[in-house]
């Protein structure tokens, strides 16, 4: 019992942190900024997710497999994150601190 | 089983609201993180869709799932990093 | 050697997890692939002569965990920044060093900054790793090293 209710408030958490980060997604002003709000949720919602499905189950193998998939994504989402940045940054998308200093064209 | 349900719907609502990112976005890196966005979150959905079903061998599709997008976002990257030098702008780019 | 047989372990582990089945035809498929891996680890160790150890220690996850906490902490913070109005929104670049630590330990330091939301590594190279964060005190914050130390501790001392 007081599993499923902490499952339900991880599930709730993860969720909230989901929309966070897509409402992030629309309301940051360009790019790089975009990245970070992306990034909360690829880190703390897939986190708080998992968890709450693993106290859902009967710790055996089950949870095992959810476990390998929150290692895999905490593996490769930053790797993403860094490919997608660098890329960005290397096909000449400057930061927000670049576009407001004197340079006035570029970046929509 | 009510939380299952809810976040699912919550997980399709987020799915739904990057996809829509990533459609109107006005740069090919935006639509990219937009595109990963609801990989990772598709992956999600689809393990708590197994246990909402109680068929928990769904985990195994999202094993995959969530491979199979980091191998994509990687190539697609690579694809980009070396042709949209100079006008990223005019990019018809999906999926 | 010995690392070979640490991978095989872990590999045969891993597969027994994933299937769950313990029928003479499964195991004998996991049986060649675990080989397999092995054989082209071997390959790949003799080619680039950099030995893929496995971080397996007691530092590793306590590392891991501190590293959690760090993660729900930023979260808290770009979670702020969102809801807020987006006016106090003030986004720096910065380059720090990383001249003198080994490989293995830029790689891990590297991602888990980008893995903290609030700050993202855009570019490495062999001196600088330049940050991108959400909010200036964060530069600072990895400017006074506390996860500089704590990724060295990791993996510095033995590579």
């Amino acid at each position: 019992m007081i599993l499923e209710t902490l499952s339900t408030l991880f599930l709730v958490l993860g969720a909230f942190f989901s929309f966070t980060g897509v409402i992030g997604l629309f309301k940051f002003p360009d790019f790089f900024t975009r990245v970070h709000a992306a990034s909360v949720t690829d880190s703390i919602a897939t986190i708080l997710i998992i968890f709450g499905l693993i106290l859902r189950t009967d710790f055996g193998l089950v949870a095992v497999k959810l476990l390998f998939i929150l290692i895999f994504m905490l593996l490769t989402s930053p790797t993403a994150s860094h490919a997608l940045a660098k890329s960005a940054r290397h096909g000449g998308l400057l930061t927000l601190a670049e576009t407001r200093a004197p340079k006035k064209e570029d970046n929509d | 089983m009510l939380a299952l349900a809810a976040t699912s719907i919550a997980i399709l609502s987020v799915m739904a609201l990057a996809l829509a990112r990533a459609l109107r976005a006005d740069t090919v890196y935006d639509r990219i993180l937009g595109v990963n966005m609801f990989g990772t979150k598709t992956a999600l959905f689809i393990a708590v869709m197994g246990f909402l079903s109680g068929r928990p061998d769904f985990l195994d599709i999202a094993i995959v799932y969530a491979l199979i997008n980091f191998i994509g976002m990687v190539a697609v990257l690579r694809f980009f990093e070396y042709t949209a030098t100079d006008d990223t702008q005019n990019n018809k780019e999906s999926s | 050697m010995a690392h070979l047989m640490i991978w095989a372990l872990v590999l045969a582990v891993f597969w027994l997890l994933l299937s769950g089945f313990f029928k003479t035809l499964l195991l004998s498929f996991g049986l060649i692939s675990v080989v397999l891996v092995v054989f082209l680890i071997r390959r790949m160790d003799t080619t680039d002569n950099q030995p893929q150890k496995l971080p397996l220690s007691f530092s590793f996850f306590r590392y891991v965990i501190w590293l959690l906490g760090q993660i729900a902490l930023s979260s808290l913070e770009v979670t702020k920044l969102v809801w807020g109005s987006s006016k106090k929104l003030s986004p720096a670049i910065a380059k720090l060093p990383v001249a003198n630590t080994p490989e293995k330990t830029r790689v891990l330091y590297a991602n888990s900054i980008t893995l903290t939301p609030g700050t993202l590594s855009v570019d490495i190279d062999e001196e600088h790793v330049t940050v991108h964060a959400l909010d200036a005190q964060s530069i600072k914050s990895l400017e006074a090293g506390e996860m500089a130390t704590k990724v060295s501790s990791v993996t510095g001392a033995k590579n």
